[in-house]
């Protein structure tokens, strides 16, 4: 195994994106998620962008991350990061969590039939609406699905923590993926257990997204629950010691 | 040296400058059809729509671009027999709009120049999945609608051969079975497409229901349809009496006859019903195949067939298979022969570019990315210019 790599070597500091926290590997430490490549294997760069900028546009960084790039060992892209234009790394998560038993096939036609729905019914909305109420309107499903989701994420999250043989609800600071977590698992466990039986997924995932784009809806009310139960173990907070 | 780098940085500047990158990487094939989209792109929007709404006046010079039916008429001319994505489109955009295509304009031109006295000739639209089979039958079938044509149209031959539940022994023929459900659905649809030919075309011979009901000589072919559409068990029985009566009334002269068969390999193919002892029926056992069969034989004039061959709905054919000798089997075949081929193919660029010109008029694509050149181009390739698949496509950007 390669000894423990230093981090002296200049331009880490602006990696672009996929980099993973180059945590030091102390002998006796084991890491709980580990990968096979060893760490001086560095992420791919997918963005299509990145190669075409013309040598007079780089700054000294980049054209020294290039010519790294050439000699460096380099990790294989994952099979879902495609270069192209269409790609939402958010609309990816979102798919991968729906997904049941590695149907990808499955998962991806539902995400599809899902904003087709959206789309459908904001057109529908539109058409039936007075010229001066059309451009409040949104029609793009995507800019839909990004609001929604960003309306679902709670602010404040709770912990269970043991003290004195009880486990108390403490109020904590969530970290940014961990509440779009959150907000995506709200949506999905909703949409599935709260859905009459003849109802598809699409049709209801559909319906809860333009509820949540409204700010309405169960999993905005789920939102604010969970902040109500922050606000009311306030008086626990000082049982993080974090 | 100097002049010919003068000559290429002007070229370079014809052109649009943030495309300069691009030329460098892409292959010299699709560097034509760029071209001719931008050149497109700079001209003003208009080479999506035509003005021109009349089938009849259809020419080259409109191919590719798109032209409105009326939301009215598309209630009477296509009460069924439309895609179901169509129509899907059409309540989503409020309007419904075909585009004029090759296939089409070359089925009208033979259409036009038809001799009635000759007897009917049969044309197949064939092709791959998702091409547009289906759109040019109903571009043929509203030209004749708006010609004054009768239109005899079966919106899908597999409907007919499978997920039959109630079979039920033929009354006039013993060893054919009836099919109440399917044949009074399409005869409330014919009903509504062909409304004022009812009330003028009178049968020409007396036709016996049962001991109590019967339908004398000259009474109007409306009577029929009623009473197919009223008692469901003679439905099948009416059908039949249509297509003989109207066959034999189209060589008289006094209305223009239109077959379109949506779907014909199934006249042909196997079909998954079974009698109650589990042996399999073939379709000339079906009173409605058998019928339709004796229909679309061109041993009648005054009219046309124009059939379209379709493997999405078919019973144990490749999904690969297209072509009409694959679909329709040596029977089939030999019992169509003589026909016209016509083959339905992917968009050409010019196509392409004037569907995707037509969606972003109407606001559907809606990503971002969708606007921009190299959107045009993932999509181009995702759906390798399949009219289908480009739809599905853009459905959900």
């Amino acid at each position: 195994m390669a000894a423990p790599v230093m981090k002296t070597v200049r331009g880490w500091s602006d990696l672009a994106l996929g980099v993973r926290s180059a945590v030091l590997r102390l002998p006796g430490l084991s890491q709980v998620r580990w990968s096979r490549y060893s760490p001086e294997y560095r992420d791919p760069q997918i963005d299509k962008e990145y190669y075409r900028k013309p040598l007079a546009e780089q700054t000294e960084e980049q054209k020294f991350e290039l010519e790294l790039r050439k000699t460096q060992l380099i990790k294989a892209a994952p099979a879902t990061k495609t270069g192209s234009v269409f790609e939402d790394p958010l609309i990816s998560k979102f798919t991968n969590m729906m997904m049941k038993g590695g149907n990808k096939v499955l998962a991806r036609s539902l995400m599809t039939k899902t904003l087709e729905a959206v789309k459908r019914k904001q057109f529908e909305k539109y058409h039936a609406a007075s010229p001066e109420e059309r451009a409040a309107i949104e029609r793009n499903p995507y800019t839909i699905f990004h609001q929604a989701l960003k309306n679902c994420e709670p602010v404040i999250g709770l912990v269970p923590i043991l003290k004195g043989g009880h486990f108390y609800q403490v109020p904590v600071p969530l970290s940014d993926r961990r509440r779009r977590f959150m907000a995506m698992k709200w949506m999905i466990t909703e949409c599935r257990e709260k859905k009459p039986r003849r109802m598809l997924m699409p049709e209801k995932l559909s319906q809860e997204l333009l509820e949540a784009f409204h700010n309405q809806g169960p999993v905005i009310r789920r939102k604010h629950d969970m902040h109500k139960m922050a606000e009311a173990n306030r008086a626990l907070a000082h049982y993080r010691w974090w | 040296m100097l002049k010919g780098m003068r000559r290429l940085i002007s070229k370079v500047h014809k052109l649009d400058p943030g495309h300069v990158l691009h030329m460098g990487t892409q292959a010299p094939q699709s560097l034509a059809a760029h071209l001719d989209s931008q050149v497109s792109g700079q001209s003003p929007r208009a080479i999506s729509r035509t003005s021109e709404n009349d089938p009849a006046k259809h020419e080259e010079q409109h191919e590719g671009q798109h032209y409105s039916l009326p939301l009215q008429d598309m209630k009477t001319i296509f009460p069924h027999g439309l895609p179901p994505r169509f129509v899907m489109q059409m309540k989503t955009f409020n309007e419904a709009c075909l585009m004029v295509r090759k296939p089409a304009l070359e089925l009208l031109h033979h259409l036009k120049n038809t001799n009635f006295d000759h007897p009917a000739v049969r044309y197949v639209l064939y092709g791959e999945k998702g091409t547009g089979k289906t759109l040019s039958l109903c571009h043929i079938i509203h030209f004749c609608a708006k010609q004054d044509w009768l239109i005899l149209h079966i919106p899908d031959g597999h409907l007919w051969v499978k997920n039959c539940q109630d079979l039920l022994q033929s009354t006039y023929n013993k060893q054919r079975f009836d099919q109440p459900l399917e044949a009074s659905v399409w005869l409330k649809n014919f009903k509504t497409a062909n409304e004022r030919f009812l009330s003028q075309i009178k049968i020409q011979e007396k036709y016996v229901w049962n001991k109590r009901e019967s339908v004398e000589k000259g009474s109007l072919l409306g009577e029929v349809v009623e009473q197919g559409i009223t008692r469901v068990r003679n439905a099948t029985d009416a059908v039949g009496i249509v297509l003989k009566e109207l066959k034999r009334q189209s060589s008289l002269g006094i209305f223009r006859l239109l077959v379109a068969v949506d779907g014909v390999n199934a006249l042909w193919g196997r079909t998954t019903l079974k009698r109650e002892d589990k042996s399999p029926i073939a379709p000339e056992e079906l009173a409605l195949i058998y019928n339709l069969r004796k229909m679309v034989k061109n041993d009648w004039h005054g009219g046309a067939i124009v059939l379209t061959l379709s493997q999405t709905g078919s019973l144990f054919k490749p999904r690969r298979a297209c072509l009409p000798q694959e679909l329709l089997g040596k029977e089939g075949f030999d019992a169509l022969d003589p026909f016209i081929p016509i083959l339905v193919s992917n968009y050409n660029p010019k196509e392409f570019e004037s569907c995707i010109q037509y969606y972003l008029e109407n606001s559907w694509l809606q990503h971002e990315k969708a606007h921009t050149e190299e959107g045009k181009k993932e999509l181009l390739f995702l759906s390798n210019a399949n009219p289908g698949q480009l739809e599905r496509l853009c459905a959900y950007l």
